[in-house]
């Protein structure tokens, strides 16, 4: 899906990512853990073509997308890729169906269907009747189902989810990933960042990262 | 496009007053538009039906006017309209009547007085007699207090006078105030025309010349010609009637008015469109996570751009028809007070929406760019 190559990022003086490799196959389930300020995010960013300010080299499906237009990105992003962030970020004055409905605004994909998948992902994500409510009138679980279902409307390869359950109880979190990983048996590939590692075993594999720098198992973490 | 505008509507909802304050701006500005439009409209549209309607552009009018005013019978005949048709660049020649009354000699017993008479309008208020629309051929007359006095020294009915030679009976006697200006005598309509309207002379010659004619070599021709040829030369004179003098000093004025007017709209408007990109700039910065969000899942910074310039644009029309809706008020109050009536045209209506339009993307512009170009990852940052 995705391969990175000894990627750095900085913020003025201050180093937030340094030598990155990592590559993420199709259809892989990949947990990112790390402490807070570690460069989860900034990482994932750069994953999620949100940020194309860093160094190194970052091919998605085998493709460079450094240099192409701001329009192009744009696309790629609605049509590829699907994000979920920890604090939902819903659109407060859209209703359920609405919110769900963004990516779709925006998609250059063949859409008379619209109506259908916006129900299809509802269904999926458990919240067939709240169609019409606010996400003020809805639970932190639902508010983050709506999230993801907005995420998946359009289908994408690659989900990126930015500690998608970091607002949730354990119980809600727990119903939260069972969604994450039926859409992963799907064949969706996913990518999300958490520090919960009770959460992180939902995952196929699981990376860490700490002060801006990558390890493939917490021994190593712990050796350097 | 439609739902677009929808998502416009529910983003000014949101902001019901903060948004109508600065639409007020444009409700006033709009509102003068329409005043400024519909007095200039009404004032030309006065001025030209004053004229006579007349498309003056293409036309070149000869006036007759007899040396004294005893004799009113002076004018153009057939003979003057072919002279005149035959002046190089004229295209057609029409004799027409400054004046629509016919002068005729009443005459009673042995008093012979001259007077004039028209048509029977269709209300008079008589001082003696009942009034009423007569058939035909009736010989019946209406006559003025004055002339009853001069015929018969008092008010009487159904006396028979002699009009030019015919007969008619005194139905009725009006009285003429200072105020208002009436023909000594009234007969019926087809009696008028079949008796005395060939006699109204024919003191006006309108000369429909070729678009590229020089009109007052025409003018100039024409006068000399019937000074040399004309049939009744002898008891008047001819001069060039210039109707564009008197439409370019009321056109002067006019637009004097509207630069003055168009001067406050401006200033209104202009105040307007800086309440607009204010708000547009507390809208955005207020809705950078709407921005990110939407940046996020596939929105192109001028999908973001296009959203607030809509958003504007949606603004300043509402503003726009509250504004013409409120300019219609302000004419209907004005035309209280005016001697003419203004009237709001298609043309105004269009103008006010196009102006108001123009508003919100000249203002509503460095706004929505500065959306469409703030950095993404900022502003999923934001809460
Ligand atoms: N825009 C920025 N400017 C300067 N420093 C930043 C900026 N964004 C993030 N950082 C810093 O980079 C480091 C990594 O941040 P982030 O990737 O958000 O961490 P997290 O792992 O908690 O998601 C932090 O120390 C943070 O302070
Ligand atoms: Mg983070």
């Amino acid at each position: 899906m995705l391969k990175v190559t000894n990627i750095g990022k900085a913020y003025g003086k201050f180093t937030a990512l340094e030598n990155i490799n990592l590559e993420v196959a199709d259809g892989e389930f990949l947990a990112i853990m790390g402490p807070s300020g570690s460069g989860k995010s900034t990482l994932i960013n750069i994953l999620g073509l949100l940020d194309q300010s860093y160094t190194g080299e970052y091919l998605l499906k085998n493709k460079n997308y450094k240099t192409v237009s701001d329009n192009f990105l744009s696309r790629i992003r609605g049509d590829q890729l699907g994000f979920v962030f920890q604090n939902f970020k819903l659109l407060t004055t859209y209703n359920v169906y609405e919110n769900i409905e963004i990516p779709l605004i925006y998609s250059k994909k063949e859409q008379n269907n619209k109506r259908e998948l916006i129900e299809d992902v509802i269904e999926k994500v458990g919240l067939k009747g709240k169609e019409k409510n606010r996400p003020s009138e809805l639970s932190g679980g639902q508010q983050q189902r709506v999230a993801i279902a907005r995420a998946i409307v359009n289908h994408p390869n690659l989900v990126i989810a930015d500690e998608p359950t970091g607002a949730l109880d354990s119980k809600t979190s727990k119903e939260i990933m069972d969604i994450f990983t039926k859409l992963n048996q799907d064949g969706t590939t996913i990518i999300m960042v958490t520090h919960d590692s009770e959460v992180a075993e939902y995952a196929m594999r699981t990376v860490y990262i700490r002060d801006g720098r990558l390890y493939n198992d917490e021994k190593s973490v712990k050796k350097s | 496009m439609t739902d677009k505008i929808l998502i416009a509507f529910k983003s000014i909802g949101k902001n019901k007053n903060r948004n109508f304050l600065t639409m007020l701006g444009i409700i006033i500005g709009i509102a003068s538009v329409i005043c400024i439009l519909a007095i200039g409209d009404g004032f030309a549209h006065t001025v030209t039906k004053g004229m006579g309607n007349h498309n003056t552009r293409n036309k070149v009018v000869i006036m007759y006017q007899p040396t004294t005013d005893d004799n009113t019978d002076g004018g153009f005949t057939n003979n003057d309209e072919a002279v005149l048709e035959k002046i190089p660049g004229v295209e057609q020649v029409k004799l027409a009547s400054s004046v629509v009354e016919a002068g005729a000699k009443a005459q009673y017993k042995t008093k012979n007085v001259t007077m004039s008479l028209n048509k029977q309008p269709k209300h008079l208020k008589l001082v003696k007699g009942d009034y009423f629309q007569m058939s035909g051929a009736s010989n019946g007359v209406y006559i003025s207090e004055d002339l009853a006095h001069k015929l018969f020294k008092k008010n009487v009915l159904n006396r028979l006078i002699s009009i030019d030679g015919t007969v008619f009976v005194v139905q009725g006697i009006y009285h003429i105030s200072d105020m208002n200006y009436r023909p000594d005598a009234y007969v019926s309509k087809t009696i008028f025309k079949q008796l005395f309207a060939n006699q109204i002379s024919k003191d006006e010659a309108r000369l429909s010349v070729e678009p590229k004619a020089n009109k007052k070599w025409i003018g100039k021709r024409a006068v000399k010609q019937m000074k040399k040829m004309g049939e009744q030369k002898n008891i008047g004179t001819y001069k060039v009637s210039n109707p564009d003098q008197v439409s370019k000093q009321f056109t002067k004025i006019l637009n004097d008015i509207t630069y003055f007017i168009a001067f406050i709209a401006g200033i209104s408007l202009l105040i307007a469109g800086i309440g607009v990109m204010n708000v547009m700039y507390i809208t955005v910065s207020e809705r950078r996570k709407e921005i990110g969000i939407r940046r996020a899942f596939g929105a192109t910074s001028n999908d973001i751009r296009n959203q607030f310039l809509i958003e504007s644009v949606v603004l300043c029309v509402i503003g726009g028809v509250i504004g013409i809706i409120f300019g219609y008020l302000l004419v209907a109050i004005i035309n209280a007070f005016l001697p003419f009536k203004a009237v709001i045209t298609a043309y105004a209506l269009i103008l006010s929406l196009s102006v108001s339009t123009a508003v919100g993307l000249i203002f509503g512009f460095i706004p929505s760019n500065k959306a469409a170009k703030s950095e993404l990852v900022g502003l999923l940052k934001e809460e």
